[in-house]
Parts: C-alpha cells; sequence; structure tokens
C-alpha cells in the first residue's frame, strides 16, 4: 500500500485529476502495522494503481483517475455508452470483488468521484457513524442474487378451423378467449409463486433486499421478471443457499429462476444519502 | 430489434454492440418490427374489446362471427407481414421498463 | 460465480473474475447498489437510470434509421 493522505491534505498532482472511490473499510484493516495486506499491484479504472486513503479510522480504497474522462460532464456521457460501461464497471468491479476476498468492506457505487482527499475525508467525517454501522451490519458477509422470471408458456395449438369455414370467426374469438384467461392464470400463478420463493429465502438470509426488475432491453431475456433480490449471507453458507435455491426452483416450475453469487455486497452497504 | 452480442473467446471480454455492422438488413428489420409492433397494439387492443362485447352480448351472433373473422384475418397478414422482414412474433415489443413490456406475448 | 471457493484470493487466468458475471447483473449492482458519501467537493452520479441507458441507445439507433422529412411538410 502506498502512501496514505492526513485529513485536509491535497496531494501534489496535476488539477485535472480526480479520486475515484472502489470501497470502504475500516482503516486497521489497510494498516501495515497490522499485517494488511499489499494490495499495490491493483490498478483500478483509469490504469492508475489502487491505494487507501485514511481518515477518522475508515480507509477509503481509491486510485487516481484523469478528470476528462472521469469528471461529471465526461462521466454523464460515457455512462451512456455500454461499451466503456462494460470495462468501467469490470475494472471497478474487480477492485471491490478482489479486496472484499480480503477484509469486509462496503462497496462504494460506480462512479463516485472527489475532487481530492480533504472532500473525500470530509465526506467520511460527515458520515461517520453510519458507514461504520453499515460495515458492522455487512461483517464481511456476501451477497446472493436470485431472480425469477415466469416460465415460457406452452406453445399454443395455432390449428382450428380454417378460415372460409362457418363459424370459423366464433371459434377464433373463442380460441382467443380462452387463450387470454389462461395467460392471465398464468401470470397470477407465477406472481405468487415468486413472493413464495422470495420468502422462503429471506428466512435463510441475515438480510434480504427486493429490487427492482432489470431492464430487458439489457439483460436480452423476454419472459416478465417477477423478482429480482439479494440476500446476505455468510461466507460459508454458500452451498446451503445454492441447495435451497435449488430446492425452491423445482417447487416453482411456473419460474425460471436464476441464482448469481457471490458478490460483495453491493446492495447492503446502505444506498445514498437519502438512505434509500 | 436485431442485436449482435458477439461472444469473444475466453480472456477478452463480452462486447455488447445496438446496431449490427454485419447485418445490413438490420435496420430495416429494426424499423419494420418498431412499426408492425404499434400495428400489432392496435390489432389486440381491437381483439379485446370484441371479446368484451361478445361477453357482454352486445353483439349479434353473426356480428361476432365477422369481428372473428375479420381478426383472424388480421392476424394471418400480421404472420405475412412478419415473415416478409424476417421477423418472429418474439421480436414485436417494446420494453417499457418499470411498466413491463408494451405487447402481452401470447405467442411466446 | 458459485464455483468459487471463497477462501481462494487468487484471480482468474484473465485476470479478472468479473469475465463471468453478465453485464446486466454487474451493472445491475455497481450502479444501483454500492454506498454513496457526498460532500462539499464531490462529483458523483449517484443514480443511473439503466431504462434512460438503454432506452436512449434504442432511440438513438431508431432515428438513425428514419428518414429526415422534407422541409415544410
Amino acid at each position: 500500500m502506498s502512501e496514505r493522505y492526513l485529513p485536509g491534505g491535497r496531494p501534489p498532482g496535476p488539477p485535472e485529476e480526480g479520486i475515484w472511490s472502489y470501497a470502504i473499510t475500516e482503516s486497521d484493516r489497510v494498516s501495515a502495522a497490522n499485517g494488511a495486506p499489499d494490495l499495490s499491484w491493483l490498478i483500478g479504472v483509469g490504469g492508475a494503481q489502487v491505494r487507501a486513503i485514511t481518515c477518522s479510522g475508515l480507509a477509503v480504497l481509491v486510485s487516481d483517475v484523469s478528470l476528462a474522462e472521469f469528471g461529471e460532464t465526461a462521466l454523464r456521457e460515457h455512462l451512456e455508452d455500454l461499451e466503456w460501461l462494460d470495462e468501467v464497471a469490470r475494472l471497478h468491479h474487480n477492485v471491490v470483488e478482489t479486496a472484499g476476498r480480503l477484509f469486509p468492506l462496503l462497496p462504494v457505487r460506480l462512479a463516485t468521484v472527489y475532487s481530492g482527499a480533504a472532500a473525500l475525508c470530509a465526506a467520511l467525517a460527515d458520515h461517520h457513524d453510519e458507514l461504520l454501522d453499515a460495515l458492522r451490519r455487512v461483517g464481511g458477509r456476501v451477497e446472493w442474487g436470485v431472480k425469477a422470471y415466469a416460465a415460457a408458456e406452452q406453445a399454443e395449438a395455432t390449428g382450428g378451423p380454417a378460415a372460409g369455414k362457418p363459424g370459423s370467426g366464433l371459434a377464433y374469438l373463442q380460441r382467443r378467449r380462452d387463450q387470454l384467461a389462461a395467460g392471465r392464470e398464468a401470470r397470477a400463478a407465477a406472481v405468487s409463486g415468486a413472493r413464495a420463493v422470495h420468502a422462503g429465502l429471506t428466512g435463510k438470509a441475515a438480510a434480504a433486499v427486493v429490487r427492482p426488475p432489470q431492464s430487458a432491453q439489457l439483460s436480452k431475456v423476454r419472459l416478465p421478471m417477477l423478482l429480482n433480490a439479494a440476500y446476505l449471507l455468510d461466507a460459508s453458507d454458500g452451498t446451503s443457499f445454492t441447495a435451497a435455491v435449488a430446492a425452491e426452483a423445482t417447487a416453482h416450475p411456473e419460474l425460471r429462476i436464476e441464482l448469481t453469487g457471490p458478490w460483495p455486497p453491493y446492495s447492503f452497504a446502505g444506498g445514498d444519502d437519502d438512505g434509500r | 430489434m436485431s442485436q449482435a452480442g458477439q461472444a469473444a473467446p475466453t480472456g477478452q471480454r463480452v462486447r455488447y454492440r445496438l446496431d449490427a455492422d454485419d447485418d445490413p438488413q438490420a435496420a430495416e428489420r429494426g424499423l419494420a418490427a418498431l412499426v408492425l409492433t404499434l400495428v400489432e397494439l392496435l390489432r389486440q387492443l381491437m381483439e379485446r374489446q370484441a371479446l368484451r362485447r361478445v361477453e357482454d352480448g352486445t353483439v349479434t351472433d353473426e356480428q361476432a362471427e365477422r369481428l372473428g373473422y375479420t381478426l383472424m384475418q388480421l392476424e394471418e397478414r400480421m404472420g405475412e407481414l412478419l415473415d416478409e422482414f424476417g421477423l418472429e412474433w418474439e421480436d414485436l415489443n417494446i420494453d417499457l421498463g418499470p411498466l413491463g413490456p408494451l405487447l402481452d406475448d401470447h405467442r411466446a | 460465480m458459485t464455483d468459487v471457493d471463497l477462501r481462494d484470493p487468487g484471480l482468474s487466468e484473465a485476470g479478472y473474475p468479473a469475465e463471468r458475471v453478465s453485464l446486466v447483473d454487474l451493472l445491475d449492482r455497481v450502479l444501483a447498489g454500492g454506498v454513496v458519501v457526498t460532500g462539499e467537493i464531490t462529483l458523483s452520479i449517484a443514480d443511473v437510470d439503466l431504462v434512460v441507458i438503454s432506452l436512449r441507445a434504442l432511440l438513438t439507433s431508431v432515428s438513425a434509421l428514419v428518414e429526415p422529412q422534407p422541409e415544410g411538410d
């Protein structure tokens, strides 16, 4: 770990640089005196080395970024560029995940850039207690993601009276009415199934949170997403939780269930200043 | 909309592109899909209204037969248009984000 | 990701464990999750709407297909 900055200090360097932050942890974790792991080989967003800035008992993993690419205006444009986002998100996540295997931390949201160490430390000082609480709550646990979609409906029989035969129009309407009713029933069953799955898995986790459904444009999945949830678990509970999810999937054929994980606890880090 | 997501060999990152350089028909198909989605939306709305009126009993058997026949022909015509543009029924839809997809896809 | 031994500090041979993660799941977390600690002199994009991102890209590709209308129509 390279040099640390005292609160109020500004690093030397061109003013066109900012500080990109990855994760927050207790300062003990990164102190060399306490036998902290060496992360100096870890490269972050924008190609610079990851280092720690310590103030008020907390440490933030950061790296320098050029404001030309990562400043506010540039960021707003770049965030709409899926290719740029793909690369930056993976670099960011790589730092969070790698450090997360070594010590408990709070992931920081993508694109949180500070003008300097002074600004960063001031922000940390303002939220010190909440951050410490969040760190203790998360305490080195990991997140598993469960998504449930309404399973694809069976292909409808498209046969019916041939066009031109008497009664074919009425028969068509009847067929459509039955199809729509069956579709409504299937959807209702899937929705209640998703609720049951969430309730069951919540009981097996330290914490659970339901998140908005993902954009189908990005996920490319055409099925309706009925559940997008994150569950907080001890690192050692991975196997039993995976088995629990598999059991839910078997019990609910009306759903397509997907499991991802383990993740650093992104969904349990505490959201933004509004407490969302 | 036709998407080109290229899976790269191990060790490279997956790229996502929303336009496809290697498919000249993609642009036409994309526009056709958009237009046909709206047409299908109208057709489905008409169909539901027809079904409601049949349920309510506010149409005669003969009217119901004609309504059904027309809707059936419209569905066939839609199928032909899809074939012409190389589209599937599943390609007709617009994702409204939190509101879900625009159309109820009964042909998944 | 479920194959990973949680005690293993190493990285995948590609150097990016996130290779196996789908973009939508990753963005779902790094853009809408994680803590945001704002301060006075800070730049941060606290809340990015995934729908907006994808819609914009979609509209851009669609508008490129539409012929410009003649003036005075």
